[in-house]
């Protein structure tokens, strides 16, 4: 039996309402004494990492093969599979199958939903890749290819906007190269990722004190690292020997700033998803989960063992406790089951399958259900975060939401070409792409560019005023530089283009 | 052979120089440590780190450090923020190329159950104690050295120097006026003591 996530449904304006009412908002205090410290207005990036190819012809591009000369041998999908939510410009794909290519796994997928609740805020943009090595263009996605001196949109962020956060720029995914780092060296050592292999444990290593059983009063172990730092350390042989050592000198400063913002910010606790229980035992240690904990693991029911949904709990207190102003996340390479799913003699029940193996990229066995399962995965995860976001002031009457830009970063597409009127086919790797972008603060309702029907390869459109233009392709770049822009991130001397089109205001 | 008279006063500058730059032994060691001109350090992994507590400290070390009371603080609670790889689940093959924010926290975590522990093993058994050995009467000097040379010895695998004695000395002497010279007082005092000297740099790093 699948374990469907719910979604929040309380109205946004009646948890305003109750936020107003005076539920504690750490995150919003923060907000409001940085804008009176004359810094600028918050901004979040998600970048959420479809890895193995998310494409775009199989989603919000779909071309239905009525409307290609070349429709049973390209991947144009059935008519009646192709729907067009309210009429607007985004496609979507409705698709349940009984298979995933060999594996008996019944699914039922859907992408319509997300468009219906979010067309206003999404902004499908093409573009065309320079490489189809894995590693080499999830990087070039979140670098523009080295747009920008080669810093990540990520790292561009946390620059811009991460000042007073503890740790501005969170990497939840594992196993991508979404969170490699920049190649622009000159940047604080604060703007780079900090990697969280493990959200649901991870909480635990953000205090040295709190819920070790044993240990003496508080005040008694800070006078010990006082010692430490102040005393043993300095006057050690060892520290003087290697006083030049990178690695000391940073491990030195991270004992300083870095670690009282952290403990202090009481993070243990505001990001705990995990409640009280015989796997988490929080109570006997002293610990307590996040105070919004019950309204996260409503949303991400499954964060006990789908590794999307624990990274998805946890980018949303990230963003709301104030402490991270970009996070990355996404389905990892694992394939992920339901609880208790097993291959019996009948195979899979519906449903149970939550992630392929090697996510997106398991096309290359099973193109369209791999495309429409993981896609579907992908909304889903994206459509609760984004409630989530919307549920929370952050000041003035805006939401979180209201400042945020999430990017479904993507490596390419994939091939075009099936056999003639096959359903259930293997695809390859393709530069040729578009790449989904959600914000309202990116230009919504608008899809960029356009797709050939008789070639389903997409083709671009002009910066400024977003006419389609069938002789151009986007590059990287732009891409970048559109986000970025969109993000209201100032870009001295860059050098990067004017992606007017792609911003909601001038 | 003669020597020229050049170089015999050369050679006799230098042994001179030699010499005076070579104070005696005693001296020497309360000295500065010289600068490494290749200061290259690396650092000791989570595992590495409680294989090496679990065996000079004598606590099993499946047992050393469990968050919890569950995950292992090396293998799954902290795996990856201290240094581990974990190549088949999440297809991380090299450790963080810096530590992490979240690195020195979590080792200061470690470092302090792990002392726990062992305190909490050598209260409960005080014939097989390691480190918290209470004093016969009153804590003195004389206890506050052998319970620093057991630290040195067990923590840092050295002999404390005499300036270390001094300075956990002060530090022990500044504890006991706030823990009180009882014998939970005097377990404090170890365990904060074992806590500073296994989180030190020189104790995280090789």
């Amino acid at each position: 039996m699948t374990e469907r996530a719910s979604t929040p449904n309380a109205s946004r304006r009646g948890v305003l309402a109750g936020m107003a009412a005076g539920l504690a908002a750490p995150g919003a205090a923060r907000a409001a004494a940085r804008r009176k410290g004359g810094g600028p207005e918050p901004r979040f990036l998600i970048v959420l990492g479809g890895s193995g190819g998310c494409s775009i012809v199989d989603s919000f591009m779909a071309v239905r093969e009525s409307e290609s000369r070349n429709g049973k041998i390209l991947n144009a999908w059935p008519d009646s599979l192709v729907q067009s939510p309210g009429n607007g410009p985004f496609r979507a794909i409705d698709f349940s199958s009984k298979t995933i290519g060999a594996i008996p796994a019944p699914f039922t997928a859907n992408q319509s939903e997300f468009v219906k609740r979010h067309s206003q805020d999404m902004m499908v943009v093409t573009y065309t890749g320079t490489s189809v090595n894995h590693g080499v263009a999830e990087h070039r996605s979140v670098t523009g290819n080295a747009a920008w001196r080669g810093r990540t949109l990520q790292e561009a962020t946390a620059l811009a906007y991460g000042a007073g956060r503890a740790i501005p720029n969170v990497h939840l995914i594992n196993g991508t190269a979404f969170t490699d780092r920049g190649t622009d060296d000159s940047l604080p050592s604060s703007a780079y990722g900090e990697r969280v292999p493990a959200p649901n444990l991870w909480p635990l290593s953000l205090d040295g004190y709190r819920g070790v059983k044993g240990a003496p009063d508080r005040k008694l172990f800070e006078a010990a690292r006082s010692f430490r730092d102040g005393t043993l350390d300095p006057q050690s042989d060892f520290a003087r020997t290697f006083a030049a050592s990178d690695r000391l000198k940073r491990w030195f400063e991270l004992r300083g700033a870095p670690l009282r913002d952290i403990e202090g910010g009481d993070l243990i606790t505001q990001l705990m998803v995990h409640p009280d229980s015989e796997d988490m035992p929080l109570k006997a240690f002293g610990l307590k989960s996040s105070p919004l904990a019950k309204k996260v693991r409503e949303a991400f029911p499954a964060y006990g063992f789908d590794p999307i949904e624990s990274q998805a709990a946890l980018a949303f207190l990230l963003i709301r406790c104030g402490v991270a102003s970009t996070v990355t996340l996404g389905p990892e390479n694992s394939a992920v089951f339901n609880k208790g799913a097993a291959l019996g003699r009948g195979g899979l029940s519906a449903g149970d399958m939550r992630n392929t193996p090697i996510a997106f990229d398991f096309s290359h066995q099973a193109h369209r259900e791999v495309q429409s399962l993981m896609w579907s995965r992908v909304l889903s995860v994206a459509d609760r975060l984004i409630t989530l976001l919307k549920s929370e002031e952050l000041a003035d009457g805006k939401s979180y939401w209201d400042h945020s830009l999430l990017y479904v970063a993507t490596e390419f597409g994939r091939s075009r070409n099936r056999p003639a009127g096959a359903m259930t086919f293997g695809s390859g790797h393709d530069l040729n792409n578009g790449a989904l972008i959600v914000s309202p603060l990116a230009n919504g309702g608008k899809v960029l560019g356009g797709v050939d029907p008789d070639t389903l390869m997409t083709y671009g459109f002009d910066p400024l005023t977003g006419r389609p233009d069938p002789g151009r392709n986007m590059t990287e770049a732009e891409v970048f530089s559109g986000i970025i822009q969109a993000l209201g991130i100032e870009t001295p001397g860059a050098g990067l283009p004017d992606m007017r089109i792609m911003r909601r205001k001038a | 052979m003669r020597i020229p008279a050049p170089i015999a006063l050369a050679l006799t500058a230098i042994l001179s120089l030699s010499a005076l730059a070579l104070p005696p032994t005693a001296a020497r060691a309360q000295e500065a440590a010289p600068a490494s001109p290749d200061p290259r350090v690396k650092f000791k992994d989570g595992e590495r780190y409680l294989r090496d507590l679990a065996e000079s400290l004598e606590i099993p070390r499946k047992e050393i450090c469990l968050e919890l009371s569950r995950y292992d603080c090396a293998d799954k609670a902290f795996r990856i923020v201290l240094g581990g790889v974990d190549p088949y689940e999440i297809r991380i093959m090299q450790p963080l190329d810096q530590a992490s924010l979240a690195s020195p926290i979590a080792f200061d975590r470690v470092a302090l159950q792990v002392c726990s522990n062992r305190v909490a093993r050598d209260k409960a058994d005080p014939a097989t104690a390691v480190l918290f050995k209470p004093a016969a009467g009153r804590p003195d000097a004389a206890w506050r050295e052998a319970l620093t040379d057991r630290l040195y010895d067990r923590i840092l695998r050295r002999g404390a120097d005499a300036a270390e004695r001094q300075r956990m000395a002060g530090f022990l002497e500044g504890l006991e006026a706030r823990t009180g010279r009882s014998p939970k007082g005097q377990a404090d005092q170890t365990l904060l003591a074992c806590f500073a000297l296994a989180s030190s740099a020189e104790a995280a790093f090789y």
